[in-house]
């Protein structure tokens, strides 16, 4: 290698770093353009590894990643709860989940939201990454109306669209996964690849499946929820008081679910009652409760009495 | 020399294209959405994007954003199904137009179903049957919009 050559690589190794945080993909039309001067194979190369070593924190994971993230994240958590089936409650509960969704920040995701009810007396609500989340039979039992379904889930939504899940996956993990995936372009892993990145798929299931179900998120991402919940609720319509009405059924609670669930994996309900009025103190016109809205909900959930 | 002068016409050439605006290509990031008439997510729709479509950007309004397609079609998108043509892309389908080479790099790759494959098999235990019935369900957009409206939510007329 000549050194000229070495010197210009070097330089535009150089460029490409300090210009990769505002844009990859600029950069890489600029050495695409390279390549069209007939030059720069190698450049490309330099590039290329460049941009994927910035792949390396949870806001790189790509929806169609995060989606099959989220599919087996469910998979693990309907391992351990039974399914409640029933039809028309679950559409009812997917119909007020998108609707929430679609006033929230991110409604467009890869594959859509959907909900699911899961058979158990634990008051729990649990969102996968990719949109795929639970509410459990003992929660929507403590819901009285419409309004309050609508906030828990968009506390839900509100986890999705912030990416708490894939926060939880430790970094050294995801630093292992994308370097595995190299620089090449191909659609289908050899075996070798494969079996790291199936490692490595394992590794980040059962760090957010420990956080979701046994540590849960830290005090500032449900406070976060909370806050979002409270924001797309107001936007959509629903009286954003109905998480406090809600959150004050678990105050001093001493039944069977207390422990488990949203007891043991939240902050305590008080701390979140006294930020949650003060978010809803800021709203100004504030929804109020509407009752063709409790009427059907009171349909819909007639099955749960 | 003439390599040197080279790289040096390249990056100017590249410079150009930093200052022009070459981040007015998006690519669509989620499975499938629809071009819309006007911004919001109720009316006639114009076509069927899907993942990895590229867009040429037009304007921005309140979350929406305006775009042209390959195929001249100009409608407008939300903001949250498209991504500004980076390493957060993983188009799918063909692309388009002259994809940039990381996106080609990340094309289907990383944890995809044949990683979601592998780790069935070493889970045989796992059951994906209610994963794969939850994805099934589907509130089409006129439900959506009747139940907002009889809900008097959204504004919906």
């Amino acid at each position: 290698m000549s050194a000229p050559n070495a010197a210009g690589r070097a330089a535009l190794a150089l460029i490409a770093l300090a210009l990769l945080a505002p844009s990859c993909s600029v950069i890489q039309q600029g050495a695409d353009m390279l390549g069209s001067a007939g030059n720069a194979g190698s450049t490309v190369q330099t590039v290329t590894t460049a941009a994927n070593k910035v792949r390396s924190s949870f806001a790189d994971i790509t929806e169609e990643e995060e989606y099959y993230i989220g599919r087996s994240v469910a998979a693990m958590i309907l391992a351990r709860y039974p399914v409640y089936q029933n039809d028309a409650l679950t559409r009812y509960v997917n119909t007020v989940g998108c609707s929430v969704a679609l006033y929230s920040d991110r409604p467009e995701i890869y594959a859509g939201y959907h909900f699911l009810i899961l058979d158990t007396e634990e008051v729990n609500a649990l969102a996968a990454p990719g949109g795929m989340i639970f509410v459990t039979k003992g929660l929507l039992r403590r819901c009285k109306d419409e309004e309050t379904l609508g906030l828990i889930l968009a506390h839900e939504v509100g986890h999705v669209a912030a990416k708490h899940g894939l926060q939880a996956i430790k970094k050294s993990r995801l630093t292992d996964a994308f370097m595995y995936l190299g620089t090449q372009a191909v659609k289908t892993f050899g075996p070798e690849d494969l079996a790291k990145l199936t490692t490595a798929f394992e590794g980040a299931l059962n760090d957010i499946v420990e956080q979701l179900v046994v540590r849960g998120y830290d005090r500032s991402s449900e406070f976060d929820a909370d806050g979002l919940a409270i924001k797309f609720g107001a936007r959509i319509g629903y009286e954003p008081a109905a998480i406090v009405r809600f959150l004050k059924t678990m105050v001093g609670d001493r039944s069977n679910a207390a422990g488990k669930g949203w007891f043991k994996t939240h902050p305590s309900p008080e701390d979140r009652i006294a930020r949650a009025n003060q978010a809803i103190a800021g709203i100004n016109p504030l929804p109020k409760i509407d009752p063709a809205r409790t009427q059907r909900f009171t349909q819909s959930a007639a099955s749960l009495r | 020399m003439r390599r040197e002068k080279t790289a040096i016409a390249a990056l100017i050439v590249l410079a150009v294209g930093l200052a022009i605006g070459a981040a007015q290509i998006l690519v669509v990031k989620v499975q499938t959405t629809q071009l819309r008439n006007s911004p919001q997510f109720f009316g006639p729709t114009l076509v069927t994007l899907k993942a990895g479509d590229r867009l040429e950007k037009l304007a921005e309004a309140n979350g929406w954003i305006q775009v042209r397609t390959a195929g001249g079609a100009v409608g407008w998108i939300h903001s949250s199904a498209v991504a500004e043509g980076s390493a957060a892309v993983s188009p799918t389908g063909p692309v388009k137009t002259q994809a940039t080479a990381n996106e080609v790099a990340l094309a289907g790759r990383g944890f995809n179903k044949q990683v979601e494959d592998s780790y069935k098999a070493k889970h045989a235990d796992l059951s994906f049957v209610w994963v794969d019935r939850m994805v099934q369900i589907k509130i089409a957009p006129a439900e959506l919009q009747d139940f907002l409206r009889r809900g008097h939510l959204g504004g919906v007329k």
